[in-house]
């Protein structure tokens, strides 16, 4: 396996985010300040309006339409229905926007504001919005297998919203401080990266928390893969995998510990329907794992500055890379 | 402990009605040359609408099952973590606390979170007080005092609203909270911007200009304390020393009164001679979190310990007598 370099384009500033667009025939990067871009395969097609001088905090990629949304310090939140087209903009308040998602039939997008979780339409309309939590909402994620149930990392651990319910329908609550969270595809996980250098799990049907420690830094990478068999975590310069099948998950379980990092790991996603997994580290490295045949990566590529963000072309073997730096770079693979 | 590669921060406090907003806006506005990002927590009162001006919910990361010293502030590490990523840094982060704010979290922020250590470094903390109607709430309100606790600066603003001699006794009673305080009397929060900004409070550099007459002030403290004039639980201990310390006992003792007592003990600055040491050691910490460092050789100054614990229901008796059997 081989990782071939392909076009670059530069957004000046740390990429926050790189994703494809849905229809994989173009891609958005949002730096940390300055215009987010629309790259269209071979140039740079359009630039955004930023979201004001203290910078922009977020981009949320539809998972069906090439439609996608951005946010930041002024408190905006932008839709922009196609690449190309106006963007449907709403001022939500004076918070700083830095969590955005899209449901995984595309309907609705979630937003953390402040301490209230926001639920838009596609057209910018707020169609729900939670009672205030006890502090900021840290992250939100959707129940993939449920459209109307998502969770947030927030006030010492994780509340379950059902959209339009009073109340969560469930809270894990472990008294510290949780930064990124994520749904199992197949609805049985909820996951945490901490603060603290450790990942919460939540065994949703059974109702049964699980804390793993042990990490080096706070975990700001988490994710599954397709089948929500194994779930790939930062938090230091070995990647680690947990076994999440069984009646227990990780509980009692030793972990794969993938290699190839110097520094720690600070971006990880695995390609749709594959076990393959890309990484990306605070060395400059982006690294491909076949995480079920080898501990040592398939293809590395040593990039001129930190990776902040990876993300898999939604159709092709095909990964799109941010840097510190602000270079945003496609990379084909070749096996 | 500062270095020039990190950003400076400022934490502005100050009780409902201070003037803090006021503050900011000179700051915001002044012509200092420098590029301020302010992060602002004051909800529920006027905002600033500001380009620079971002607004953040009160977040308390509580790490360690509850513990204070273990507490910071989820909010300024999210916010910060993404101003800092840009190439174009700013010179100077301002942080303005609700009206209602412990300062502690957001100070610990940036000793205890290893990615706001290596960018930031606390210049200090500005507390706003309104000279006017601080009596009226001080000896209630907890917040109130732990604010000026923790200030390296307190602006006595609205002065014009008070008689010289209550603004004297004003200043007494500061700083018999918090003896290490420099005083500023302001009207419409106007200061020169360099006595809010280039403080150097936390710096360790800085830890050693102890005013050397704290003492007499804080007799005088210990006087009207006696007078009944006010009885504030929270207070400042110094403590003058000739002589040198044995270093390891003095370590153990310092560790152990911030393990038993550091949920009490807001602030702590001191100048230690070490026998066998040549240079001064200095030394500083907040609740819990302790730091030392080389203050470089005394000079012809005379080798003299000196230390200020700021801190609620402190025992002066038990704070000497556990420093001086340090003593060699």
């Amino acid at each position: 396996m081989r990782l071939i370099a392909g076009p670059v384009f530069d957004v000046t500033e740390h990429v926050i985010s790189a994703r494809w667009l849905a229809d994989g025939t173009s891609a958005v990067a949002v730096p940390s300040a300055g215009a987010p871009v629309v790259w269209n395969g071979s140039e740079v097609s359009r630039e955004l309006p930023d979201h004001g001088l203290l910078g922009n905090g977020c981009l949320a990629v539809h998972p069906t339409m090439p439609m996608f949304a951005t946010g930041g310090s002024d408190g905006k939140l932008r839709i922009y229905p196609t690449p190309d087209g106006a963007p449907i903009e709403s001022k939500l308040g004076r918070s700083w926007i830095d969590r955005a998602r899209w449901s995984p039939d595309g309907s609705r997008l979630a937003v953390g504001h402040g301490k209230d979780l926001l639920i838009l339409d596609p057209a910018g309309e707020i169609v729900w919005q939670s009672p205030p939590h006890k502090s900021t909402v840290c992250d939100v994620t959707w129940n993939p297998t449920q459209p109307d149930e998502l969770a947030v990392a927030c006030d010492g651990g994780a509340y379950l919203w059902k959209i339009g319910g009073g109340e969560p329908f469930a809270r894990f609550d472990w008294g510290g401080a949780s930064l990124i969270i994520t749904w199992s595809p197949d609805g049985r996980w909820v996951v945490t990266g901490d603060q603290t250098p450790s990942v919460h799990l939540y065994d949703v049907p059974r109702d049964f928390p699980l804390h793993i420690q042990g990490y080096e830094s706070k975990v700001k990478a988490l994710a599954f893969n397709s089948n929500a068999r194994r779930l790939a975590t930062g938090g230091s310069a070995l990647i680690t995998v947990w076994n999440c099948t069984g009646k227990t998950g990780p509980e009692n379980s030793t972990p794969r510990q993938l290699e190839g990092h110097d520094d720690l790991c600070v971006a990880l996603e695995f390609r749709p329907g594959s076990d393959l997994l890309v990484s990306g580290g605070a060395d400059g490295r982006l690294l491909v794992f076949e995480t079920e045949k080898s501990v040592r990566p398939q293809a590395a590529y040593l990039l001129d500055a930190a990776v902040s963000t990876v993300a898999w072309h939604p159709t092709e073997l095909r990964i799109l890379a941010g840097t510190a730096s602000g270079k945003v770079q496609t990379f084909d693979i070749s096996l | 402990m500062t270095t020039p590669s990190r950003t400076p921060v400022t934490i502005l406090t100050g009780y409902l009605g201070a003037g803090k907003t006021t503050l900011l806006n000179h700051i915001l506005t002044g012509q200092h040359g420098r590029k301020i990002a302010v992060i602002e927590n004051e909800f529920g009162e006027i905002g600033i609408d500001h380009d620079l001006v971002v607004n953040a919910d009160e977040e308390i990361f509580e790490m360690n099952n509850g513990c204070i010293c273990c507490t910071v502030r989820g909010d300024l590490i999210r916010i910060l973590g993404g101003l800092m990523k840009r190439r174009d840094k700013f010179d100077h982060v301002l942080i303005e606390t609700t009206g209602l704010a412990d300062p502690g979290p957001v100070v610990q922020t940036f000793f205890m979170d290893d990615d706001m250590k290596e960018q930031f470094f606390v210049n200090g903390v500005v507390t706003l007080v309104d000279a006017k109607h601080i009596l009226q709430h001080i000896d209630d309100s907890s917040e109130a005092q732990e604010q000026i606790a923790f200030a390296d600066v307190v602006l006595l603003n609205k002065a014009d609203l008070v008689g010289p001699a209550d603004l004297d006794a004003l200043e007494r009673r500061i700083r018999s909270t918090n003896a290490l305080t420099k005083i500023h009397r302001t009207i419409n929060a106007e200061v020169d911007l360099s006595l809010v900004l280039d403080i150097g409070g936390f710096n360790l550099d800085h830890a050693m200009e102890l005013d050397p007459h704290f003492l007499d002030e804080e007799d005088d403290h210990h006087h009207e304390h006696h007078d009944h004039e006010h009885d504030s639980e929270i207070t400042s201990v110094g403590i003058v020393v000739d002589g040198d310390c044995n270093g390891p006992k003095l370590n153990a003792w310092l560790s152990e009164l911030v393990r038993v007592d550091g949920a009490d003990i807001f602030r702590m600055k001191g100048v230690f001679a070490i026998v066998g040491n040549p240079d001064r050691v200095i030394f500083q910490g907040v609740h819990m979190l302790i730091d030392a460092a080389n203050g470089g050789p005394w000079g012809a100054r005379e080798r003299q310990n000196r230390v200020v614990f700021i801190g609620r229901n402190l025992d002066r008796e038990a704070l000497n007598a556990g420093f001086r059997a340090c003593l060699v």
